[in-house]
């Protein structure tokens, strides 16, 4: 149930006529958990006009209106986490401009786990893809892996924690749609498993200028952030730079030279992110610690092909067999050997890379 | 006076007797054509006037009836002028030869010479099948005549000279028996595997796919050689036997697409445009039911370059037919079958750029696009594609300088070593299963049976590449033509491991 406070912050935030900035300014820059319109009436008159901010009060005093809102969010199963609330997430808090209602669907007790993000391009690389998968994987022992359900890297690392169920996906849109559609079913594995938030009503269509502000959210509610993959243009580079204003550790995956999936990346480097290979870099920043499985046991066939593939990094299946002596088809059944046991992916045009 | 003269009708691949009765009578002028005659056949009546008149005899100004018997046969073609003519000749007395036994075949031109026309072979396979051994046919069908043994085929070049036959005035030899096998050792296909660089990977995949007879994806940027691949698939296989070269005849005859040589001595390969209607594809029409591409592909390869451009629905009308090999097409006028057993070969781009995957080209397809294009081909359609394979990008350095390529034939070897284990494998069970491609649930669990580490690693492999289930089938018994390929009685763990790899378009990480 929630407090009476709580209720006052979930009416204000069901309004869609008022901007962030218009509720900010009206719980006077969050120090008061009371919207107050008296003090803010000729503000909002001159910004809104004067018929909307009598609606927008008319609605706010009417219990009639208060009990439908609950009821609709309740009829769509979405928990609302308030700025008021004892669960709103500590690190979240200290951000500059928190999200005033947190929208929750799955288990809202992660909020206040430890939470790390990971964050990616939509291209990503088939290898990246992977050690993403497998890396998110890892951080669930410490952490909830924090991530922005979108193609590509995001969706790697939603995939990888999905099993331990420590996941968060942060949505840019309200939770009447999906976007992009295809990921309806890994949306709604996490919403099972682990928590989809928002900080938008039900009714806000995803829309390309609402994602860079989502991204404050990622950044803000982890203890750090790492970076699989961003080019030079990347929504993942915000992400990381909200990170880094807000005082969080960014780590990031190192790139070759000329690959276009990495430059974003290794300008982060250069500006002070921390070159990440494996999940010991992030643990120990931490003072964590972590302990490797076994590695599975390789025939002769596989650790000659295994050993060439890590000296090149990524082979082409014709020239490995030249380099091997032997026909393609007799490398087929190795390689796919390998990718079975997930120490190699397959990159497409009968080109495979170790991970 | 009444005469009877046998012609046929095809109904669809089948010939079926008709009689053709003139009966000429005094009374008021006139021509009645009966028995359910078609546009085509109704016209016949001027040719015929005209070609009588021509030829030196006299076109009957009395009242004329036809009929054309069973009358509940739709009559279509114009291979019935021949026979209407000679019917007209006999009913009027100018002829009195005897006609029994004979079956007439041919259009007539105005000036009285004998028109080739289509659906010889079948018809001939048909009438020889109902004891009838003598027949009157185009000289320019003489060819598609020749192949059939114990037939007396004689082909005239016009009426005059068939009157002439038949009152005994001047003299033919029927046409000569010829041998299929003699033709077809002459005969050799305009492309080899030799002339493919590279794509190593490729042609394994294509070895498997014929020996299997499995169906096959290629997918690969442009301009890397798919199309030319494909077209290597028929060169590989075995060569057709007398009687699948008949099959395929009869359905090019009945389409006239036959060329001079009277026969489809070389496995078809038909490349219908990504702008094929259903009906195309598959077959139909109205009043007589044509044999789609996928007929005209039978006991060939057809091949559709560019997979997501046909329109969904076109594609989707393939999965009944991949199936049972055969389609029935249904139409008001009755339902016809014709065998459509072709291996199915698909080309693709990896995305709508055509450069994901590549190692020197930069791919500009978002992720969105990528998934769109890939979903255009349906599931249930990946499903009977047994062997996705995707074909090496190439670069300038690859094509230029000399490198030693595998031909065809020494591939075909290979094929037919494989083919001759399958034969013996399934000489008992029903003539539907012929190879491996063709395995039921029940032949799977006779003949492909997998030892526990099989199991283990097929397990492994679905988990780890992401596979839909429907996909364990396939892999099995396209690991169950690997291992005819190497002469091994097991499946063996390799085998699975390679097969598992022929999948890559069935997981769903990009």
């Amino acid at each position: 149930m929630y407090t009476r406070e709580e209720i006052d912050i979930i009416t204000l935030c069901s309004f869609e006529e008022l901007t962030y900035k218009t509720k900010y300014v009206l719980l006077d820059g969050l120090q008061s958990m009371r919207p107050d319109f008296v003090k803010f009436e000729n503000m909002l008159i001159k910004s809104l006009s004067a018929g909307v901010y009598n609606k927008v009060k008319g609605r706010y005093f009417s219990e009639e209106y208060r009990k439908r809102i609950l009821q609709s969010l309740e009829k769509r199963k979405i928990i609302c986490v308030t700025y008021a609330s004892p669960d709103y997430p500590e690190y979240l808090r200290q951000t500059p401009f928190p999200p005033i209602t947190l929208y929750c669907k799955g288990n809202a007790k992660l909020l206040k786990t430890r939470c790390f993000s990971v964050v990616g391009s939509r291209v990503t690389a088939a290898n990246v893809i992977k050690e993403c998968k497998k890396i998110s994987g890892e951080l669930t022992r410490h952490f909830t892996v924090v991530t922005g359900m979108a193609d590509g890297a995001d969706s790697a690392a939603a995939e990888g924690a999905l099993e331990s169920g420590k996941i968060i996906g942060v949505l840019a849109y309200g939770f009447d749609f999906t976007y992009p559609a295809f990921n309806g079913e890994l949306m709604k594995k996490v919403e099972e498993k682990g928590l989809l938030i928002t900080e938008h009503t039900p009714q806000i269509a995803p829309k390309a200028y609402l994602f860079p502000v989502r991204n404050r959210i990622i950044a803000g509610l982890s203890e750090g952030t790492l970076v699989v993959s961003a080019g030079e243009k990347s929504g993942a580079l915000i992400t990381a730079e909200y990170a880094a204003e807000y005082g969080r550790h960014v780590f990031v995956f190192p790139y070759n030279i000329g690959v276009a999936t990495g430059a974003g990346c290794n300008s982060l480097i250069k500006k002070g992110g921390l070159l990440t290979e494996n999940i010991l870099d992030i643990f120990s920043a931490f003072g964590l610690d972590f302990k490797e499985p076994e590695k599975e046991e390789l025939t002769e066939a596989e650790s000659e092909l295994f050993a060439l593939i890590s000296a090149e990094g990524e082979i082409f299946v014709p020239e490995a067999a030249e380099k091997i002596g032997k026909m393609p088809f007799q490398l087929i059944p190795v390689l796919t050997s390998l990718e079975v046991k997930g120490l190699i992916v397959r990159l497409g045009g009968n080109r495979y890379a170790a991970v | 006076m009444l005469s009877k003269i046998t012609g046929f009708a095809l109904c669809g691949l089948e010939g079926v007797p008709v009689e053709v009765e003139t009966d000429v009578n005094k009374g008021v002028v006139a021509y009645d054509l009966v028995g359910l005659p078609s546009a085509s056949v109704k016209e016949s009546k001027d040719r015929v006037e005209s070609a009588i008149k021509n030829s030196a005899m006299y076109f009957p100004v009395n009242k004329i009836t036809i009929n054309l018997a069973p009358a509940d046969i739709k009559k279509d073609g114009s291979h019935y002028d021949l026979p209407l003519a000679i019917s007209i000749l006999k009913a009027s007395d100018q002829l009195t030869a005897d006609t029994d036994g004979i079956v007439f075949l041919g259009e007539l031109a105005l000036d009285g010479a004998l028109r080739p026309v289509t659906g010889i072979m079948p018809i001939l396979i048909s009438a020889k099948a109902k004891g009838y051994t003598r027949f009157i046919v185009p000289f320019a069908n003489a060819n598609e005549a020749s192949y059939l043994e114990g037939t007396s085929v004689y082909a005239l070049s016009s009426l005059r000279e068939t009157v002439d036959f038949l009152t005994g005035e001047k003299q033919f030899k029927p046409v000569e028996y010829r041998d299929f096998a003699a033709l077809r050792s002459e005969r050799s296909y305009n492309y080899d595997l030799s002339l493919v660089r590279g794509q190593k990977v490729a042609k394994r995949a294509l070895e498997i796919a014929v020996a299997g007879g499995h169906n096959i994806l290629l997918a690969g940027p442009p301009g890397t050689g798919k199309t030319l691949l494909a077209r290597c698939i028929p060169t590989i296989m075995p060569d057709m036997t007398f009687e699948e070269a008949l099959e395929v005849t009869k359905i090019h005859s009945v389409s006239g697409e036959l060329s001079e040589e009277g026969i489809v001595s070389l496995r078809p390969f038909r490349t219908p445009h990504h702008t094929a209607t259903t009906v195309s594809l598959c077959g139909g029409g109205n009043v007589k039911i044509h044999a789609g591409e996928i007929s005209k592909a039978h006991n060939g390869v057809l091949f559709l370059d560019e997979l997501p451009e046909y329109t969904r629905r076109t594609l989707e009308s393939l999965r009944q037919p991949l199936e049972d090999r055969i389609i029935t097409v249904a139409r008001a006028g009755g339902a016809i079958t014709f065998p459509a057993d072709f291996i199915l070969c698909a080309s693709m781009n990896p995305c709508p750029c055509g450069n994901y995957g590549s190692s020197y080209l930069t791919c500009t397809c978002t992720p969105a696009q990528i998934h769109k294009y890939r979903n255009k081909i349906s599931g249930p359609l990946l499903d009977r594609i047994d062997l996705q394979v995707e074909v090496d990008g190439i670069k300038y350095e690859d094509l230029a300088g000399e490198s030693n390529e595998e031909s065809s034939a020494s591939v075909k070897e290979r094929v037919e070593k494989a083919r001759a284990i399958q034969r013996e494998r399934f000489k008992d069970e029903s003539s539907s299963v012929k190879v491996n491609a063709n395995m039921g649930e029940k032949q799977l669990k006779k003949y492909c049976r997998l030892s526990a580490e099989c199991e283990e690693v097929l397990r492994a492999a679905f988990e780890a590449l992401h596979l839909s289930a429907r996909a364990r089938a396939r892999i099995i018994k396209v690991a169950r033509t690997i291992a005819d390929l190497t002469f091994s009685e097991e499946i063996l763990p390799d085998h699975i491991l390679e097969a598992a790899s022929y999948r890559s378009y069935d997981s769903n990480n990009l």
